[in-house]
């Protein structure tokens, strides 16, 4: 069942990109492009490369060289689409407050440069799992773009939490799918591009990382597209008692 | 493979940490109710005595260095105690702010920003404020400035008092800085 070429295996690399592309043209349609942009390109053109990827392994005509050129080719077009998601999802819980906006920038920065920097470090000191560079180079490449992508998501969760800032409904959906989808293919291509594993064992992980990324098409289908609930929500009052002693305490300040 | 399984637990413990943060996320909107009397009330007069820099200075003048030192390490600690507690009442005041924030009243709706605004900068200024006093707690001839923390403080204040008079007109709020 966990073989490549299985149906499953197709099923799992083809349908959450078909899915995908399923959800830009419905976000298309609803107008919801324009509140996402990077999201929507995310979804269209990462979905695109990711189809050209699946075609170049199953054509026979396609040679091996051939189909690792174009992996990369598609690393290259996933990975800044990804960074400028993750720019997104920051501007849309922090921007309209600028008291934190400037932080969180100068700080998601300056963690960006670091990570690139252990990114490289790690890459480089990493045993190649290839003879061929090409491949070897490929999966470090996806471990190095995953390690970056986890980090700036978990400092984006981190830094709205200590201020109590909520995410949007869909900005909350596509948050964490991508952030389960990067931690999940990190801790993956950690052991794929270090561990030394056998072929058979690889397949799991295969299977692990698109049944993830499958998961999470789902959610983004879910957070963006179907309704929040109508919960009656009254604003939260200050109760009675805080507000009197806060202005006891007020008086008391200004009397000195 | 070290290498491996160090790129894994730091996954494993990001995801857990992330999942953390979007449930919690989640449970802030359902649990706007009890947010209120999450507000601890803080005693501005001892906070602002505790952060004055001339009560310090009073102090280097009349006590010997040895005392001096463990005064002020004293009232570092409870500076520290009430800073953080202005901290927590700022990031509760963010989830109030931000539970009016879409109010069909735009006074109240601006008001509601404003509070969120003044609570965050003042959070922001919190984290700086307690690194200052725990270098000052190391290090006790160092200065520490916890005077943007009361500053803050006492415009969140006018804020919250604010909010509370558009939501709540029919209770008396004596002072207000508006």
């Amino acid at each position: 069942m966990f073989r490549a070429h299985s149906l499953l295996w197709h099923y799992l690399w083809v349908g959450p990109n078909l899915f995908l592309l399923a959800l830009g043209w419905l976000l298309s349609k609803r107008g919801l492009h324009r509140r996402f942009p990077a999201f929507f390109a995310f979804a269209t053109l990462g979905a695109v490369s990711e189809l050209a990827v699946y075609l170049a392994d199953v054509s026979p005509s396609v040679s091996p060289e051939t189909f690792w050129y174009v992996v990369w080719f598609s690393l290259l077009v996933e990975g800044p689409l990804k960074f400028a998601l993750i720019g997104e999802i920051f501007a849309q819980v922090f921007d309209s407050y600028t008291s934190v906006a400037r932080l969180g920038r100068q700080l998601i920065q300056g963690l960006g440069v670091f990570l690139v920097l252990t990114a490289a470090l790690l890459a480089a000191y990493a045993p190649m799992d290839n003879t061929l560079g090409i491949i070897a180079g490929a999966h470090l490449l996806e471990q190095a773009i995953y390690l970056v992508e986890s980090g700036l998501l978990l400092f984006i969760f981190l830094f709205a939490g200590y201020f109590s800032l909520r995410f949007s409904r869909p900005g909350l959906g596509i948050a964490l799918g991508l952030a389960i989808s990067a931690c999940v293919h990190l801790a993956s291509w950690a052991v794929l591009a270090n561990g030394g594993l056998p072929d058979s064992k690889r397949n799991i992980l295969d299977f692990l990382n698109m049944a993830t990324y499958h998961a999470c098409v789902l959610m983004w289908f879910y957070y963006l597209l179907v309704p929040e609930k109508a919960v009656a929500k009254s604003a939260v009052p200050l109760p009675e008692n805080n507000l009197a002693v806060w202005n006891r305490e007020l008086e008391r300040l200004l009397q000195q | 493979m070290t290498l491996a399984i160090v790129l894994v637990v730091a996954a494993v413990i990001a995801l857990i940490l992330i999942l953390r943060g979007a449930v919690s996320s989640s449970v802030q909107v359902s649990a706007d109710a009890t947010l209120a009397p999450q507000i601890q009330p803080i005693d501005v007069e001892a906070f602002r005595n505790l952060a004055d820099s001339a009560e310090d200075d009073y102090l280097r003048r009349r006590l010997p260095a040895s005392e001096l030192r463990r005064v002020r390490r004293a009232r570092l600690r409870a500076l520290a105690v009430y800073v953080q507690v202005a901290a927590r009442n700022a990031a509760v005041l963010v989830s109030v702010g931000q539970s009016a924030l879409n109010s069909d009243d735009s006074p109240t709706a601006a008001a509601a920003r404003e509070l969120i605004s003044d609570a965050l900068q003042l959070r922001r200024n919190a984290v700086f404020a307690l690194i200052r006093i725990y270098v000052a707690l190391a290090w006790p001839n160092a200065g520490f400035v916890a005077a943007p923390v009361l500053d803050g403080y006492r415009h969140l204040h006018g804020s919250a008092m604010r909010l509370g008079r558009l939501q709540n007109p029919s209770i008396p709020v004596r002072i207000s800085f508006s």
